[in-house]
């Protein structure tokens, strides 16, 4: 145990985590600059009049459309703090950028996205690490820990991403590959071998190897800087073929983190290195977060059925681009008194982001229709009951339906426990 | 570490050539399906569209001229074909006849309804029409119908309006209003516009094919909503059938205008043009996708049952007095309509791998 404490505090050079902080406060402002030159503040969070909230954050509702402005031009500048500044400054850029990025994150849970998690988290471990010191100035060190809590979660994101694609569907049958690909067969110069039937096979084995080990070959010196072309090649080509906005970036800024830029440590002068590097706060604090990390996503294992199509712990574990999955939900609105059911057209209430993530995901579905109850209560119908049509397809298989479509939606309630009213997937 | 690459990667090869000959078709080209629909479904739809309000435009300037039965009728039938004419360009809201700025999509500008009674009798009374404001229903081919068409069809009425200096320049205000917007989109799709849909290839978000699909759905639905549901009262909250709310309700043409707006949905999705030409449409491109075969059956099966609910609802009496006295026959086509949605919607898009929002997915 000592050893091991020993092992995590020892100094190494600080020049990685100077490069890591660098490009990532730097992409960060790039990420909020074009997400407003989007217009995605007002096509998010202020022009829906109903917003998906997280799971015990229902509380947090979006400001006002100048309040949300300001909180991202503070994420800006938090984030040009995260890459730029140090001591006091750096720490409180870290905190600022934590909290503004996670709270817009929970505003949503329609545009929840695991990079987006990704961030938040790494906000998180940049408030933890001890002070930096100045950017891309060789010669400093930091302990261990500070580097290797970025490694170890990027880790973490990478091979389970992996061993979430080994499954049937992935690997024997080459879906949602075998549908989203041929979709790109008229892109420049490559286009071409997308409609090719064994690039889906390819690229779903290749994906699966290359998420289990990239992060194994970074971390050994011999196969690094191949295994970083392998990154650049892999992230470029994934954000060619795929609408996931600056995800390949962050992901090739981010895995800098894995090199040592300088190898002559003990040459290099000890300076701001504190004695106590570790405290035992945040020494409790990481142990618990990367249990969390390491345990969380398994949480799946103890829900019945295709985790797939109840997406019953689903997020938060780093299971992206897994399927091909849509559905069609209608909602029909009974007043009680009168025995009139009406039917609802989702688009009066939903952007069409929000629409078709609510279509295929039951807790969604729940708290719409909770919404829907008390929307139409306000609107003088006398105790509404709510039912749903839902019928989703799943990798391009026939659709069917995902829940009882005459159970009154009302007297359920979203909780960890499994979902009874969800119909089970028939291959 | 290699080897297992290696013997893995030989393994998919072999397995994956073993499959190739089981595929359900090959190359499809998706140029080839956008150049049929500019070709022969969009262009001619608003050519004709074009040259239909330029009779409808001559039909009410001999009408204002001279206010007589003869030409009412003359302008009454102009109006019944430009009309149908548009259920055919109805679904083609984006790029040119797309939201752009202050100006809404066309449908919205020209096919909005129901109309205010009460903003048209204003705006005539007023005498200065404002023909680019918010007021969507008081102008469009619905605002014409309500002025050239008597509810219980008492032409004398109309023709005693008629009277009215206000009423005729409104009238040719509105049909001028309509002519600007529809000229502007048809000269669009004769010019640059035509390439450039072909071009855009791809299917992302902001693609032809994306574009045309997300329009396609939104006027699939707006049957089912907006011209079969509302009226029924099938909105929550509404407590009765609302007659007012149908489509060409002044006229009274709502069945046989639903199912022109009908064969125009079936012409795109199988790719076929006015005169029954079959091209390459939605179905040729399911045809070549995984799981697309499926699809097709499931579409088809439920499609002709949407046409025989259709088919089942009495030509008379008006669709206004069925809804109120015996609406089952309508009601079950807005049934079959609602079944039939997730093959369009969901099912459709999911299978073509088209992007319908411009949001960021999820990396890997």
């Amino acid at each position: 145990m000592r050893k091991f404490v020993s092992y995590l505090t020892a100094p190494i050079p600080a020049y990685p985590l100077g490069v890591f902080r660098l490009v990532f406060g730097l992409l960060m402002v790039f990420g909020t600059v074009r997400f407003m030159v989007l217009g995605w503040i007002e096509e998010h969070y202020t022009e829906p009049l109903f917003h998906f909230k997280y799971w015990g954050f229902e509380w947090i509702e979006p400001l006002p459309r100048i309040a949300l402005y300001g909180i991202h031009f503070l994420m800006i500048a938090a984030a040009l703090g995260v890459a730029l500044a140090t001591k006091a400054l750096y720490r409180l850029s870290a905190i600022t950028l934590f909290l503004t990025f996670t709270y817009t994150e929970l505003i949503d849970l329609t545009y929840y996205l695991n990079h987006y998690y990704f961030v938040s988290l790494i906000c998180l471990l940049l408030c933890l690490i001890p002070s930096p010191p100045p950017v891309l100035k060789k010669g400093y060190l930091v302990p261990r820990w500070a580097i290797g809590i970025f490694r170890f979660q990027i880790t973490i994101v990478y091979v389970y991403a992996g061993l979430a694609k080994i499954n049937y569907d992935w690997l024997i049958e080459a879906l949602p590959l075998k549908i989203w690909l041929p979709a790109n067969d008229k892109l420049p110069i490559i286009g071409e071998i997308f409609s090719w039937s064994i690039t889906p096979y390819l690229f779903s084995w290749a994906g699966m190897i290359y998420d289990c080990t990239i992060p194994f070959f970074l971390m050994y010196r011999k196969t690094r800087l191949v295994a970083y072309l392998a990154v650049i090649v892999f992230h470029t080509l994934v954000g060619l073929l795929f609408q996931i906005g600056i995800f390949p970036l962050i992901m090739i800024g981010g895995t800098l983190i894995f090199f040592e830029f300088e190898t002559n440590t003990l040459k290099s002068p000890v300076l701001h290195l504190r004695k106590q590097t570790l405290s035992w706060a945040i020494a409790v604090f990481l142990f618990v977060f990367f249990t969390f990390q390491l345990l969380f996503p398994w949480r799946y294992l103890l829900y019945k059925g295709n985790l797939f199509w109840t997406e019953e712990g689903y997020r938060f574990s780093w299971r992206v681009m897994l399927m091909e999955k849509a559905g069609t939900a209608t909602f029909y609105i009974k007043d009680t008194c009168t025995g009139r059911e009406g039917v609802v057209n989702n688009r009066e209430f939903l952007n069409d982001h929000q629409e078709k993530q609510m279509a295929m995901q039951p807790d969604m579905i729940l708290q719409f229709a909770h919404f829907l109850g008390k929307y139409y209560e306000k609107q003088g119908l006398c105790k509404p009951q709510v039912r749903a049509e839902v019928y989703v397809t799943l990798n391009g298989r026939p659709s069917q339906l995902l829940i009882d479509p005459n159970l009154n939606l009302m007297n359920e309630k979203d909780t960890f426990a499994s979902k009874k009213w969800i119909i089970h997937h028939q291959p | 570490m290699k080897k297992f690459i290696a013997i893995a990667l030989l393994g998919i090869l072999a397995f994956a050539c073993k499959k190739k000959n089981s595929e359900p078709s090959e190359r499809f080209d998706r140029s080839k399906m956008l150049e049929n629909f500019a070709q022969n479904l969009i262009r001619p739809a608003f050519e004709d569209l074009k040259n239909q309000v330029i009779t409808l435009k001559t039909a009410a300037e001999n009408f204002v001229q001279n206010t007589n039965l003869q030409n009412l009728q003359a302008l009454q039938s102009a109006w019944e074909s430009a009309y149908t004419a548009w259920q055919y360009a109805n679904a083609y809201n984006f790029g040119p006849a797309g939201e752009q700025g202050l100006r809404k999509a066309l449908v919205e500008e020209i096919g909005t309804f129901p109309v205010s009674e009460t903003k048209i009798e204003n705006a005539i009374a007023n005498g200065n029409p404002n023909l680019s404001d918010f007021n969507r229903d008081a102008r469009g081919f619905l605002a014409i119908e309500y002025l050239i068409f008597d509810l219980n069809g008492n032409n004398d009425n109309i023709l005693n309006n008629f009277a009215s200096a206000n009423r005729k320049n409104f009238l040719i205000g509105v049909v001028n209003n309509i002519q600007m917007r529809i000229e502007e989109v048809a000269l669009a799709w004769n010019g640059s516009y035509f390439d450039e849909f072909i071009r855009n290839n791809g299917t992302d978000a902001g693609s032809s094919t994306s574009q045309l699909y997300n329009e396609f759905i939104k006027s699939f639905e707006s049957i089912k909503n907006y011209k079969v549901g509302l009226p029924l009262g099938k909105r929550p909250g509404q407590i009765q059938a609302e007659p007012t709310r149908l489509e060409a309700y002044y006229s009274g043409k709502t069945l046989q205008m639903i199912g022109e707006h009908l064969k125009a949905i079936q012409n795109i999705w199988y790719g076929t043009d006015k005169n029954g030409n079959d091209g390459i449409g939605f179905k040729e491109y399911l045809q070549s996708v995984e799981g697309g075969a499926a699809l097709i059956a499931a579409t088809e099966t439920q499609w002709s049952a949407v046409l025989n609910a259709y088919n089942a609802i009495p030509q008379s009496p008006r669709i206004s007095e069925q809804i109120l006295n015996s609406p089952a026959a309508f009601d079950k086509l807005f049934t079959e309509l609602q079944k039939h949605t997730r093959f369009f919607k969901s099912d459709m898009s999911s299978l073509l791998g088209i992007t319908i929002t411009y949001s960021s997915g999820d990396g890997d």
